[in-house]
């Protein structure tokens, strides 16, 4: 404690300079509730004509927010108590939240462009279980919200080695660099994004545009969709080409966009039992995964991926019960090279043994049912409408046959090896995922059987953990419950904590 | 140096989930079940009836014969399933975990181990009030998804089963 001044059992309150960001917030805050009244108020009443009367109005409710963000900001602290992190807030309506240390599941912070300029950061403490609450604190001493981080790591490291005697460790552990990515870097990581998913996101985008832009353009929307109906219909395929090129180059420039501003400066760093990341350009984020609290690791790679050998990887964190139907941030690290890679999967598995396990595929049958669902049920649907059409039976035929090679593609690819540990699947179509967990962070097991299935002495396993579901399908009867016990079995007798 | 492996080693004899030591579901539950399929039904026939009035006949009858004809097909075929279902759904509470089974057409059992479950309660539907009847939701850290629900339950017998798992909780913690 003595080399910082930053003492956390004391009652805290944020950085004097959140106090323009605390004012920001609620403005903004203020502005969407209200913004149909003010709108209202403004144009409809005479009173507003007056350009006096609006500025003295303007004037008092700056005056009022201010007030409100000085209060705000006067009655907000925080501090360590025990075992407990402890935030009180509010001046009309006091309230008080506490954490338990050991419910916590991650501390990260996050920083958006005012944030930079004030040297400021959002401090987001995420707790696990069900009576979950997100603890968010906007404008933090970025040095604050640092000793933040350590302390609870460190505290939570106490927690596990409580039996060996409390040495004094010295504070500030050494932090290794595991992993940077250069502009040159981003670049071969934006090339190979899913352009597709990428080009989906723009055309769903271009669509909502159009949509505004029709409601605008009421009367002529209907004559311009005519005539560029006509247009593309009269134009030659050559135009076509081009449109198709132009599409795919938006596309990429989007995935080059997006990888820049999220993975800009991006760092992987190592301490002996945590990770940390830093990345973002616009939004910083920096983000502590203690190995402990990673339930599965996900890492894969794509045809573009495989030519530059870059993997990319994602650690799989417990989901909170708020965020768990909003979409979580992926704590994630692009562009690992194998090396990269393979040294993670040390850190958090120990030494390969999964590799001298033979794999065990899903079974044939597996290839009927997806080509089932992807070719068959898609052509049937719509053959009674098209069947007259000598068209549609090539195009048929054809999709028919790209299914086929699609579904076996999914099914080259979809293995798992599992030993009395740990388990790790293999599955992908295009791309190549694979899924690794150890077995003692499984929360619940399913065993499911179609009457197809059973006909073949074939099932399917769910195994869940605190981050999702890892899925087996179509493998062998037995195996499957034998694998099923042996998952009870093993997660009862461990002594082992899942998080 | 001894050549080390390390293959799938999984004991033999370990205990087996057999589908026949479920408990079955009390029975008045199929009613709460059949119910739901009736709501179900005239919510589809109410909007079949909505849309026959609204559209001005130029609908042939065949499309329409067709459509009231794939509504009650449905309906009997969920029935009939949902009748037939019934016997297969059931819990099993072992001594370190408890499991769900159901399903006619596709049978699945989930189990979750005691020593896992973050909290447990008891809800009840208004019908399930009216015929006395509990579910016992069984929360763990996972997904909603594995998440484990025992419907149709008697109120006795789900109040026993949430004090006993409850009491799991607080021994594992």
């Amino acid at each position: 404690m003595s080399m910082s001044s930053i003492d956390l059992s004391k009652p805290t309150r944020q950085s004097p300079r959140g106090l323009i960001l605390i004012f920001l917030f609620s403005a903004q805050k203020f502005i969407r509730a209200f913004w149909p009244i003010l709108l209202v108020l403004v144009f409809q009443n005479e009173i507003f004509r007056n350009n006096r009367t609006i500025l003295i109005a303007v004037l008092i409710f700056l005056i009022l927010l201010i007030i409100h963000s000085i209060l705000f900001y006067l009655n907000f602290f925080f501090y360590l108590e025990g075992d407990e992190f402890i935030l009180k807030k509010g001046y009309l309506r006091k309230q008080t939240l506490s954490i338990p240390f050991d419910r916590i599941q991650s501390v990260n912070t996050k920083q958006n462009l005012i944030q930079q300029l004030l040297n400021v950061v959002t401090l987001e403490i995420d707790t696990a279980g069900t009576a979950a609450k997100e603890l968010k604190i906007h404008a933090l001493d970025s040095s604050v919200s640092n000793e933040i981080q350590e302390q609870l790591q460190a505290v939570k490291k106490s927690d596990q080695t409580s039996q060996e005697p409390q040495t004094q460790q010295p504070k500030t552990e050494k932090e290794k660099l595991l992993l940077q990515l250069t502009p040159a870097d981003l670049l071969k990581i934006g090339i190979s994004q899913n352009h597709i998913r990428a080009g989906l996101i723009i055309l769903a985008f271009g669509l909502q545009i159009f949509n505004q832009i029709q409601d605008v353009f009421e009367e002529k929307a209907e004559q311009y969709s005519s005539e560029f109906i006509e247009f593309i219909s009269n134009s030659n395929s050559a135009l076509l080409t081009f449109l198709v090129i132009f599409f795919l180059l938006v596309s990429i420039l989007f995935s080059l966009f997006r990888t820049v501003f999220k993975y800009f400066n991006f760092k992987l760093l190592k301490k002996e039992k945590s990770y940390r990341i830093e990345s973002g350009l616009f939004n910083k984020r920096n983000m502590i995964i203690p190995h402990q609290k990673v339930q599965q690791l996900n890492w894969e790679t794509g045809p573009l991926k495989k030519i530059f050998g870059i993997y990319h990887l994602v650690f799989k964190q417990a989901v909170s019960g708020q965020n768990r139907q909003q979409q979580q941030q992926l704590v994630d690290a692009p562009g690992c090279l194998t090396q990269h890679l393979e040294k993670l999967k040390t850190d958090l598995f120990g030494e390969d043994r999964l590799s001298e396990v033979p794999r065990i595929y899903s079974d044939n049958f597996y290839f009927r049912r997806l080509w089932l669902l992807f070719g068959w049920i898609p052509v049937l649907l719509t053959t009674p409408f098209f069947y007259s059409e000598w068209i549609f039976w090539g195009g048929a035929a054809i999709w028919l046959l790209s299914s086929a090679g699609y579904s076996y593609l999914i099914i080259k690819k979809r293995y798992f090896r599992m030993n009395n540990q740990q388990i790790r699947i293999s599955k992908g179509a295009i791309s190549h995922k694979w899924e690794q967990m150890k077995l003692h962070k499984i929360q619940a097991v399913e065993f499911r059987q179609s009457i197809f299935q059973k006909r073949r002495s074939l099932a399917s396993l769910d195994l869940m953990n605190a981050s999702g579901t890892i899925t087996i399908p179509y493998i062998d009867e037995k195996v499957a419950k034998k694998i099923y016990n042996y998952l009870l079995y093993h997660t009862e007798i461990s002594k082992k904590s899942w998080m | 140096m001894e050549n080390f492996s390390n293959s799938v080693l999984i004991p033999d004899n370990l205990p087996e989930i057999e589908p026949e030591t479920f408990t079955g579901l009390n029975r008045k539950y199929l009613i709460v079940l059949f119910v739901r399929i009736l709501i179900v039904f005239l919510f589809l026939a109410g909007g079949f009836a909505v849309f026959m009035i609204l559209s001005e006949q130029n609908i042939p009858q065949s499309i329409l014969f067709s459509i009231a004809a794939a509504i009650l097909l449905i309906i009997i075929f969920v029935s009939v399933v949902t009748r037939l279902g019934f016997p297969r759904k059931g819990y099993l509470v072992r001594e370190k975990d408890v499991s769900f089974q159901r399903g006619l057409i596709t049978y699945k059992v989930t189990s979750v181990p005691l020593n896992r479950i973050q909290h447990v309660e008891v809800s009840q539907g208004v019908l399930a009030k009216m015929l006395g009847l509990s579910s016992v939701n069984i929360y763990t850290a996972g997904g909603t998804s594995s998440d484990l629900s025992i419907p149709g339950i008697t109120e006795n017998e789900a109040q026993k089963l949430k004090s006993f798992l409850s009491g799991k909780i607080s021994e594992h913690e």
